[in-house]
């Protein structure tokens, strides 16, 4: 039988978000939601399908250069991943962005990133402590993580590049360190369902 | 349109966080019950201090929990059987001597035995090709499976490519924890691979060998290799305390098994993590100590095979890369600062063992521990580590 409980950091998450989303609302950048299922695979291995690790996304971006068919744009954004058997993790990632925008409102969409990754183990964990393992609370573990994303785009109304749209993107992300003397680096993909609204 | 959308996510996060941390599973103390005779368990033995010392010292490190068997045939003493540390963290529960635990591929010692006493009873030879057994289905695309022997497989002279070092594998097996993976899911992480060298021509440890193995012995009894580990193996040795996974994959009283992640002695539990090696000869034994002392005494004191399928088993080999280490057919000897050691260790995912002897000294050595990865494989499991447990031992 598994006891559930809530997390002693669920309301600094509020709290995070709450700050981290308020100037998106008083601003006129655009802002990004999305949600995603988080998985361990190589880089360009195709989506997994199962089990599903959720995740959801909110950012905005700065647009750097547009033209009738290209766009480079930086993004942050801050996402909360749920890993049901390892952990759950609050990331905070800046994106260089660049859309090739086809006819009727499509976009192939390509970056890269960089970002920081916290987790917190979602299991108990026993620290050893001079001669004995007991129960600790968690204060989680630090990440780098650099990413690569390739995905397709398109706008609710195909003539206006200012308009909502709706968008699949695949993530490629390293999370550095993961397991010092074990496995060094761990290779992720998030696949991304999401929306960008004016 | 942004309120609404940030009211979405945090609708969506207040969800996902709801269902955040979970605590490990409550288990009663009685659960870990379990019986060994006083003759066999031996608290008398004289060097029973000087062991025990030993088994709280790795513990004092962080080891989470050790169950050790140790015997010297120079005295008249018998096995002694120890533990210390824990079974079960959250619960705290003591292990016993007589606890059980996974043993991951130490089993590839009992498939070998398994192989070498149907060549005895001719019912296969150990030149055969390992194709006259198997299905193409089973050796389509992997390099090397048609033109490798028997006793290739069990030297891992084969050359085939060994799955488990997979990065695919490696990440979806971590991608989803709780998978049971049958043996053809397994192997073809191996198909399309290319082999590491000509069959017979070098040395590279492959689990994927091993589980040829286990389908040549169901296709030679026409039964589960499992099955026939037990009516060849396990009862005539009366190993009470062995079983194999296939048959109950996480048996209530086995061991919790915890994981050292981040190497900072911080050990998360992963008692269901190990479901890769639950239906394959290269690993899903679940024993203890003294059952892998029985059965490798018995093997030594060519009770369990033929003095000459012993002298096959032990007809040593060294890779190109490394001089010293010797593989034999399922069993290695190792070079320690105290002589050779004929080993096998194996670990799964929170647990780890070893089962060895010493052959200049007439002494065995066997352990298993309920924790691995990070810091705690340099306490039990790597060269330096098994090295200060024999200094222990010998003293």
């Amino acid at each position: 039988m598994r006891n559930l409980k809530k997390p002693w950091f669920a309301k600094g998450l509020y709290i995070i978000l709450f700050f981290f989303l308020s100037p998106f609302v008083m601003a006129q950048s655009p802002v990004t939601v999305a949600v995603f299922n988080e998985s361990t695979s190589m880089p360009l291995s195709p989506p997994k399908i199962g089990p599903f690790h959720p995740g959801v996304l909110t950012g905005s971006d700065i647009t750097l250069y547009e033209s009738d068919r290209n766009k480079t744009y930086v993004s942050i954004n801050i996402s909360y991943t749920f890993h049901k058997k390892l952990y759950q993790a609050i990331t905070i990632g800046l994106n260089l962005g660049y859309d090739y925008k086809m006819a009727y409102g499509g976009s192939l969409k390509t970056g890269i990133g960089i970002g920081y990754m916290h987790t917190f183990p979602v299991r108990e964990i026993y620290s050893f402590q001079s001669t004995e393992y007991g129960l600790k609370k968690a204060k989680g573990n630090s990440r780098f993580i650099p990413s690569v994303s390739f995905g397709i785009g398109q706008r609710f109304s195909p003539n206006d590049f200012k308009s909502s749209e709706l968008f699949v993107q695949q993530q490629y992300w390293l999370e550095i360190p993961y397991s010092p003397g074990f496995i060094p680096n761990m290779s992720h993909a998030n696949t991304i369902l999401g929306a960008k609204f004016p | 349109m942004k309120t609404t959308c940030i009211r979405t996510l945090l609708v969506l996060s207040t969800i996902l966080n709801s269902c955040a941390v979970s605590e490990d599973e409550i288990v009663k103390e009685s659960t870990y019950d379990c019986f060994m005779s006083d003759n066999t368990s031996n608290q008398g033995h004289p060097k029973h201090v000087q062991y025990q010392a030993l088994l709280d010292e790795l513990v004092g490190k962080g080891v989470p929990g050790i169950m050790m068997t140790i015997f010297d045939g120079n005295d008249n003493e018998g096995p002694w059987s120890g533990a210390s540390g824990m079974a079960d963290l959250k619960n705290r529960v003591s292990m016993k001597n007589c606890n059980i635990s996974r043993v991951g591929s130490t089993v590839k010692m009992f498939t070998a035995v398994t192989v070498l006493q149907l060549a005895e009873e001719g019912k296969l030879n150990l030149d055969d090709l390992a194709s006259q057994y198997l299905s193409d289905e089973t050796m389509a695309g992997i390099e090397n499976a048609h033109e490798a022997t028997v006793r290739q497989l069990l030297e891992h002279s084969s050359g085939i490519y060994n799955y488990i070092i997979n990065p695919h594998f490696q990440t979806a097996s971590l991608n989803d924890l709780l998978k049971v993976w049958k043996p053809n899911e397994l192997l073809d992480y191996a198909r399309g691979k290319n082999a590491n060298f000509e069959p017979g021509t070098d040395l590279d440890y492959s689990n994927t060998n091993y589980i040829f193995l286990g389908e040549i012995i169901e296709d030679i009894e026409g039964k589960p290799f499992y099955k026939v580990f037990e009516e060849r193996i396990f009862n005539p040795l009366d190993l009470a305390f062995t079983q194999f996974a296939a048959e109950s994959p996480v048996p209530k009283n086995i061991v919790r098994g915890y994981i050292d992640l981040y190497s900072k002695l911080e050990v998360v539990e992963s008692t269901y993590y190990s479901g890769w090696d639950y239906y394959t000869a290269d690993g899903g034994l679940i024993s203890n100590p003294y059952d892998l002392y029985v059965f490798l005494r018995s093997i030594m004191e060519h009770s369990i095979i033929s003095e000459k399928s012993f002298q096959i088993m032990t007809q040593w080999k060294s890779p190109s890369y490394d001089d010293d280490i010797h593989y034999g057919l399922g069993i290695f000897k190792m070079e320690t600062k105290f002589g050779d050691a004929y080993i096998h260790s194996g670990d799964a995912i929170g647990y780890a063992a070893t089962m060895l002897y010493l052959p200049k000294d007439d002494i065995y050595i066997s352990w298993a521990v309920n924790g691995n990865y990070g810091k705690i494989d340099a306490l039990t499991q790597e060269l330096e580590a098994m090295e200060h447990i024999i200094a222990n031992v010998i003293k």
